[in-house]
């Protein structure tokens, strides 16, 4: 088992060096939350080389914010105002595209989180609405979220919780 | 008289009932520690330390020196022998439970260790009148936040990028509720759970070794599953399959209880065999005594066994749920679009204003522009996610400005269950095989084969990527037959086939490699076993049943004796290379690989190597293969019976 395992080392190491991915330059000011809880924590993109492979192979997060019992709050998915903000911070792009789309998974769990009652009115306002919660890419989390719940909050029929 | 005498019954009876009114409402000391030696007098008498659901929860397995636990973080044990003696730890746990609360948070055993509790409570009787209340705010609100109702098992699919995420990942989800909910949006904000290594060095070198070797402390984490959605569906374009699975509320409980227990200590990670699918396989293990999943999986983990290991469990699964990567995502919108709407995408793609043609209708404009942003994401998401593809980001949101410009919401994706990918349906890891050969050099052989794990493309494809094998420790031996001498023909430590159906909207290359020793088939050394390696790359196209590929490969064979460049025993080979594959559904493989290879400075200067493979399988764990290899020195042909477990 020994012997097995330091070959199998050694053939990992040869494949992870000839498959190495590009190296990436670390993005400056990335949108995403500084925290660690955004979807930055996924990006082993930041390490050049062959670590890149590696890292993900091994299952590895190398993320304190994640565990059990020393993870922070502020990356649950929560309710309403906070809720919404993280649930952004993790899931813009797709959030982005449901919306274009007015419906989709991730409409779906913004609903839940705001306890909307009009699942269909919500993707239709998010939809409508597009523009202002999305003005350009490089709007902050913070500037999509207070759009995105002003437009469910300002129509009742749609149902959802406020707070 | 009278009165002294009534005084005296009623002080007795005063004294009395206050003796009783105390040991049952606060237990001295010494009324609670004989509870206590009662409770762990009754736990012997069941053997209660030895009883497999015990012995689960601390992770005790049997090694020739006696109970040795799996948990390597020392917290985990309350006495000082824990890690090898189950019933002190169990007489310590109960001791623990006993202890007043001194009102330090989460410190108290009962905090500590709900699981324990639980089942130590359940199995002895212990009375809850008796044991000491302590507030759990950290417990109570890890229970608040996951609110489990159910448990699924989620395997993410094999993903040959990473050379050995080849094999797949599990982890587990915590779900809020007992069935998939409709439109399936709220499973997003379930709690995923899953075991990783938490790596200490960023060489890779370094991170291998160690990862393989057991340096890593490996821990169990909490996220919500869309975190796990957005790597694996989105970034990584992996497919994920959900195994819900059939627990009681009670053992639901006690699996949230028993992951409190693990989250606070560590595992040493063994990327081998105690891995995230192990371990998370023996987290419901020890929730749920009732099932046998560990010692259905092999001494080399691998994620679809433990999946496999479910099922092994009649009614342990109970409904089985697929979620696509955005790669078939995009397949599912591209197959539904004509010639115009499928070059309209490609154009979107390098230019997001591009202008619709007049007479497309707003619903057809919706399905281009669904595509083209889902091209997008294909291509960049993980660099969008950190900011690194600007282009890309305005590509998108322009898009994304137009698309919902529409106003038109897009019908919901339909995209048919891939039955036959299902991990849980794939062939054994492990294969062996055993045959004969007859050869142009030595005459008849008698051939055993075997292969540690897992999957090549002439095996049956159900439940395994479609285009692509990865192997382990492929071994053939053979005997010769006139003279009983024994010969290694290959063994090759790991060999990779990652094959892509390149098309329009996928252009990646495909590639191969094998690293390992395998007999040399022409005049540099006729016969020897020579250390070689070997990568290919390519490209790959699938018609219908047919897979075809055709690249260059280049090696390096060593070793002293070959008759390499300038005469020494190192020679390098590049030429050409390829393959074909007819899928005769599910009744035989024919597999064809061709390459022939140049030898600068060696003799001889060229070689070649012909193969074909025609594999039929017999039942679900049994397979013949017919094999042919034509090579400068050597024709040879075999019949192997290979078996799959």
């Amino acid at each position: 088992m020994r012997t097995l395992k330091i070959l199998l080392a050694l053939a990992l190491v040869l494949a992870a060096t000839g498959a190495s991915a590009q190296s990436k330059k670390p993005a400056a000011g990335s949108k995403y939350g500084t925290a660690g809880c955004g979807l930055g924590s996924l990006a082993f993109g930041n390490q050049p080389g062959g670590i890149q492979i590696i890292a993900a192979t091994l299952n590895g997060t190398g993320i304190q914010t994640f565990g059990i019992t020393t993870g922070t709050s502020n990356c649950e998915p929560g309710l309403l105002a906070q809720g919404t903000k993280n649930f952004v911070d993790a899931n813009r792009e797709v959030l982005a595209k449901d919306a274009a789309r007015g419906e989709g998974e991730a409409v779906g769990a913004l609903a839940v989180i705001n306890q909307c009652k009009d699942l269909k009115g919500v993707g239709a306002a998010l939809q409508r609405d597009y523009g202002t919660i999305f003005p350009s890419e490089k709007a902050t989390n913070e500037e999509v979220t207070v759009q995105l719940l002003k437009t469910l909050h300002s129509d009742p029929s749609l149902g959802c919780g406020q707070g | 008289m009278r009165r002294t005498l009534a005084a005296l019954a009623l002080a007795t009876f005063a004294a009395g009932a206050r003796a009783d009114a105390g040991a049952a409402a606060a237990d001295g000391p010494r009324a609670t520690a004989a509870y206590v030696d009662e409770l762990l007098v009754r736990a012997r008498i069941m053997g209660l330390a030895e009883d497999p659901a015990w012995l689960r929860l601390g992770r005790w397995r049997r090694k020739p020196t006696g109970w040795v636990s799996e948990v390597d973080g020392l917290r985990f044990f309350r006495s000082f022998r824990g890690k090898t003696d189950p019933l002190a730890e169990l007489a310590s746990t109960l001791r623990g439970f006993f202890e007043p609360d001194r009102g330090d948070e989460d410190v108290h055993v009962q905090c500590r260790f709900p699981a324990r509790l639980q089942f130590l409570t359940e199995r002895l009787g212990i009375d809850p009148a008796r044991l000491p209340r302590p507030a759990c705010p950290k417990l109570a609100l890890f229970r608040d936040q996951t609110a489990a109702r159910a448990v699924t098992l989620v395997f993410s699919a094999y993903y040959l990028n990473n050379p050995v995420s080849s094999f797949g990942h599990t982890f587990l989800r915590l779900d809020k509720a007992e069935e998939a909910r409709p439109g399936k949006g709220a499973e997003l904000l379930d709690s995923g759970i899953d075991y990783g290594a938490k790596p200490d060095t960023l060489n890779p070198i370094l991170y291998a070794v160690k990862g393989l070797l057991g340096f890593f402390p490996g821990q169990f984490n909490r996220m919500a599953y869309y975190y796990k959605v957005r790597t694996y569906a989105d970034a990584e374009s992996r497919d994920l399959w959900e195994y819900d699975l059939a627990m009681t509320p009670d053992e639901v409980r006690l699996l949230v209880s028993h992951l409190w227990e693990l989250g606070q200590t560590y595992f040493d990670y063994w990327y081998l065999d105690e891995n995230c699918s192990y371990h998370v396989l023996g987290a419901i293990e020890a929730a749920v005594p009732r099932v046998t999943l560990l010692d259905h999986v092999g001494a080399v983990v691998i994620p679809a066994d433990t999946v496999k290991a479910l099922f092994l469990n009649p009614g342990f699964v109970r409904a089985v749920h697929y979620r696509p990567s955005i790669r078939v995502q995009f397949d599912a919108r591209a197959g539904g679009l004509d010639a115009r709407e499928a070059r309209l995408v490609e154009r979107l793609y390098a230019d997001g204003s591009t202008p619709f043609p007049d007479d497309l209708p707003p619903d057809r404009r919706a399905a281009v522009l669904d595509a083209a942003v889902d091209l997008v994401d294909l291509r960049h998401f993980r660099d969008l996610a950190v900011d690194a593809a600007p282009q890309a980001a305005r590509t998108r949101h322009l898009l994304l400005a137009r698309r919902a410009e529409l106003r038109v919401q897009s019908p919901e994706l339909q995209i048919p269950i891939p039955e036959e990918r299902r991990p849980d349906l794939g062939h054994g890891s492990l294969r062996a095989g055993a045959g004969a050969v007859e050869s142009t050099r030595g005459g008849a052989f008698a051939e055993l084969s075997f292969r540690f794990a897992l999957h090549d493309l002439a095996d049956p494809p159900d439940g395994y990527p479609l285009l692509s094998g990865i192997e382990f420790l492929q071994t053939r031996l053979r005997l010769r037959l006139s003279d009983g001498q024994p010969f290694v023909d290959e063994l090759w430590v790991l060999r990779i086939t990652s094959l892509n159906d390149f098309g329009r909207f996928d252009l990646r290359p495909s590639w191969r490699l094998r690293v390992g020793a395998a007999a040399v088939n022409d005049a540099g050394c006729d016969g020897c076993l020579v250390p070689k390696a070997e990568a290919g790359t390519g490209f790959a196209k699938t018609l219908g049943p047919l897979d075809l590929y055709a690249g260059a490969d280049a090696g390096i064979d060593a070793r002293a004796g070959l008759s390499g460049i300038d005469g020494k025993g190192i020679r390098f080979g590049i030429g050409p290379g390829g393959l074909a594959r007819l899928r005769l559904g599910r009744l035989a493989i024919l597999l064809a690989d061709a390459r022939w290879q140049w030898l600068p400075g060696a003799a001889p200067g060229e070689t070649f190597e012909l193969r074909g493979t025609l594999r039929v399988p017999l039942g679900r764990r049994v397979a013949l293969s017919l094999e042919a290899l034509r090579a400068p020195t050597v024709r040879e042909g075999s019949l192997v019976l290979q078996a799959f477990y």
